[in-house]
C-alpha cells in the first residue's frame, strides 16, 4: 500500500509540476493576447526568440490582419528582484491586453522612465504608484498597479522602444502578436505570413504549448520515462510482496482449494483483496500528493515563483494508474496462487 | 452396481518422487465403499491411508488406477469438476484440522458454502445450526486460535458437513483428543451415519472407531492386506 502511494505521489507530483510549466509558459505567451504568434524560426520560447520588428510591417500589410503587435521580452532586474519586462507599444495594448487597474494608469506613450507593474510583484518589492523603482539601475516612476492574472502580474510594461534599447534588440523584437479581422482567416494569415517571411514562425495562439516543443518534447519524454521507471518498480516491488505475502497464507488458500473453491475463484479473491488494498493506497497516495504540492512553488522565470497547478485530470490518470498497478500486480501471484495443490501445502507446509 | 457403493477405485496407484527417491505410498488398491456406511481405514503410520483419503476427496491426483464417486470417474475430472465435488459431495476432516486462523469460527465453517456461492443469511444460519449441533454455540466470533483441540476438531466437522456432503473423509480425526472428546466426536459420526446416511470414511489408529464400523480396510505397506 505504502509503495502504491509513493507511486501515485511521484507520477502526480511529476505530472503536476509538468502541468504547471506547460500552463505558465503557455500562458506566458497566450496571456500577450492574439491570435497567432510569430517567433524567430527555431526559437522554443519567446524570451530567446528575437526577429526584426519591421517584420510587423509586413505581416499587418497581409490582407485580413487587423493588428500585428510587436512584443519585446526579458528578464531584468526591478529593484533587487529578477522579473520579466514586457515591452508594448502603448496604443496597442488595449487590444493585446485583458488587464484591470488596481491603482494609477497604464503606460500612455512613449515616454522613458514610467512603467506599469503587475500587482504580484508590486506587493514583492512593496512599491505602489506613483513610487519610483529601479529598473536595470535606472529609476523609473510607476504610472499603475495592473491585475491579469497571468504571469503578467509579476511582470513590469515598459513602452516597446524604451524595451528595445534597454534589451540591446535596436530594430527588433521577439515576437509579433497578430490579430485578424475574421478569425476563419487565421490559417490563411499564417500560411501568408509563412511564405512573405520564411525566417519567422507563425501559429495559432493556442497551438503555443507545442511550438515551445523542444522543451516539453524532452520534458515530456524525461516524465514518461521516469513514470514508467518508477511504475515498473512499483509493478516488480508490489508483485514481489504480493508474492510473499500469499506465499505466507499459502495455507489458508490451500484449505479454500480443500473446501470447494475453484482456480477461478482464488483468482479473483486476490485480484479484489489486492484491488482493495490498490484503492486505499491510491487515496492515501492522492491525499499525499495534494498536500505536499498544495505546499510547493516552482521558479518558472528567474526567481519567479507560482504554485504547483492540480490538473483535476491527473488525479484521475493517478487513480487509474494505482488500479492498474494493482490489478497487474497482483495477476501472476494471483495465477501462481490459483495452482495450489492443497496436498502437497498439507503434506509438507 | 455403483447404486450401492458411492466410492470405488480400481488398481489405485501413487507414488512420489522418482528414481531412487520414488516412494510408493499406495499400490494397487481396489476399494468398494458402501454407501451410508462408515468404512475404518486403519493400519501402521505410512501405510497410505491418508494419500487414500486425498486421492478419494479429490485432493490430489493417482498415479495409476481410477477412482469412481456414484458411478463417474473423478479421476478424468477437470478442475473445476473437481472443485465442484469437493464442494458439494465430499467433506474433509484433516489430522490437523486446516482451520483459517485468520478466519472466525463462523466464518471458516462458512467458508464452503461461500464458495457455493450460497447468500450470507443462509451462510450464517446454516453454519451456526451448525456449530449448535457440534457443541460450539456461543463461540462463533473466536479464532480457531482460541479453542481447545476438541473443539477446533468439531468446527472442522461442522465446517466438513456445512454442504451436506454425500460422503465425508476423515484423517486420523481423534489423533488429537483425549477420550472424552474422541467419544464425543464417535457420537457426531454415528449421528452422520445412521441418522443422514451420510458416507464416512475414516482413517484412524482408533481400535473403538475401527470396532464400530460396518467396512473395515486395513493397509500396509500401500496396500490392502484385509478388513
Amino acid at each position: 500500500m505504502i509503495g502504491l502511494a509513493a507511486l501515485i505521489l511521484t507520477y502526480v507530483s511529476v505530472q503536476s509540476l509538468v502541468s504547471t510549466l506547460e500552463i505558465n509558459i503557455a500562458g506566458s505567451v497566450s496571456s500577450l493576447g492574439g491570435e497567432i504568434d510569430v517567433w524567430g524560426k527555431g526559437a522554443s520560447y519567446p524570451l530567446i526568440s528575437k526577429i526584426n520588428e519591421s517584420y510587423a510591417g509586413v505581416i499587418k500589410s497581409i490582407h485580413g490582419v487587423a493588428l500585428a503587435a510587436p512584443i519585446a521580452l526579458a528578464p531584468l532586474t526591478i529593484d533587487s528582484n529578477e522579473a520579466v519586462v514586457a515591452g508594448i507599444v502603448p496604443n496597442q495594448l488595449p487590444a493585446l491586453l485583458n488587464y484591470t487597474m488596481l491603482a494609477g494608469t497604464m503606460i500612455t506613450s512613449n515616454q522613458s522612465g514610467i512603467l506599469s507593474i503587475g500587482k504580484l510583484l508590486s506587493a514583492t518589492i512593496v512599491k505602489q504608484a506613483g513610487q519610483t523603482v529601479l529598473l536595470n539601475g535606472a529609476n523609473y516612476s510607476i504610472s499603475g498597479v495592473y491585475q491579469t492574472n497571468s504571469w503578467l502580474d509579476y511582470s513590469v510594461i515598459i513602452p516597446h522602444l524604451v524595451a528595445q534599447r534597454m534589451i540591446g534588440l535596436q530594430g527588433g523584437t521577439s515576437m509579433i502578436v497578430v490579430i485578424t479581422n475574421d478569425p476563419r482567416s487565421i490559417d490563411n494569415v499564417i500560411g501568408k505570413i509563412r511564405t512573405l517571411l520564411p525566417g519567422v514562425d507563425a501559429f495559432r495562439r493556442t497551438d503555443a504549448p507545442s511550438n515551445i516543443s523542444p522543451i516539453f518534447a524532452s520534458l515530456e519524454t524525461i516524465t514518461t520515462d521516469i513514470i514508467a521507471i518508477v511504475t515498473l518498480a512499483a509493478v516488480l516491488g508490489i508483485m514481489n510482496s504480493n508474492l510473499n505475502n500469499l506465499r505466507e497464507r499459502m495455507r489458508a488458500f490451500a484449505i479454500f482449494k480443500a473446501t470447494g473453491a475453484s482456480s477461478s475463484q482464488i483468482i479473483r479473491l486476490v485480484l479484489y483483496e489486492s484491488l482493495l488494498i490498490g484503492a486505499l493506497g491510491t487515496l492515501l497516495g492522492l491525499a499525499l500528493s495534494y498536500t505536499v504540492l498544495k505546499l510547493v512553488s516552482i521558479p518558472i522565470v528567474e526567481t519567479i515563483n507560482v504554485s504547483v497547478i492540480l490538473v483535476p485530470s491527473t488525479f484521475i490518470y493517478a487513480i487509474i494508474l494505482g488500479l492498474s498497478v494493482s490489478f497487474v500486480a497482483a495477476l501472476y501471484p494471483a495465477l501462481r496462487i490459483a495452482k495450489v495443490r492443497p496436498q502437497e501445502v498439507f503434506r509438507f507446509g | 452396481m455403483d447404486d450401492e457403493f458411492i466410492l470405488r477405485t480400481e488398481g489405485l496407484g501413487k507414488t512420489y518422487g522418482n528414481g531412487p527417491e520414488r516412494t510408493i505410498a499406495l499400490d494397487s488398491v481396489s476399494l468398494k465403499i458402501a454407501r451410508g456406511k462408515l468404512l475404518a481405514l486403519y493400519g501402521p503410520s505410512g501405510s497410505g491411508k491418508t494419500t487414500l483419503l486425498f486421492l478419494l476427496g479429490g485432493l490430489d491426483k493417482p498415479t495409476s488406477g481410477r477412482i469412481y464417486f456414484n458411478g463417474v470417474e473423478v479421476t478424468s475430472m477437470n478442475e473445476r469438476r473437481l472443485s465442484r465435488l469437493r464442494r458439494n459431495a465430499i467433506g474433509f476432516v484433516f489430522q490437523n484440522y486446516n482451520l483459517v486462523d485468520e478466519l472466525t469460527v463462523l466464518e471458516n465453517v462458512m467458508l464452503s458454502m461461500m464458495f457455493e456461492g450460497k447468500s450470507e443469511p443462509k451462510m450464517r444460519s446454516r453454519a451456526l445450526q451448525l456449530l449448535q449441533r457440534v457443541g460450539i454455540a456461543g463461540k462463533e466470533q473466536r479464532r480457531p486460535s482460541q479453542l481447545s483441540a476438541g473443539e477446533q476438531q468439531r468446527v472442522a466437522v461442522a465446517r466438513a458437513i456445512a454442504n451436506g456432503p454425500q460422503v465425508v473423509l476423515m484423517d486420523e480425526p481423534t489423533g488429537n483428543l483425549d477420550q472424552e472428546n474422541s467419544q464425543g466426536l464417535m457420537r457426531l459420526v454415528a449421528d452422520l451415519v445412521q441418522g443422514e446416511g451420510t458416507t464416512c470414511v475414516v482413517a484412524t489408529h482408533n481400535l473403538e472407531i475401527v470396532n464400530d464400523a460396518q467396512s473395515k480396510v486395513f493397509l500396509r505397506s500401500g496396500r490392502i492386506v484385509g478388513g
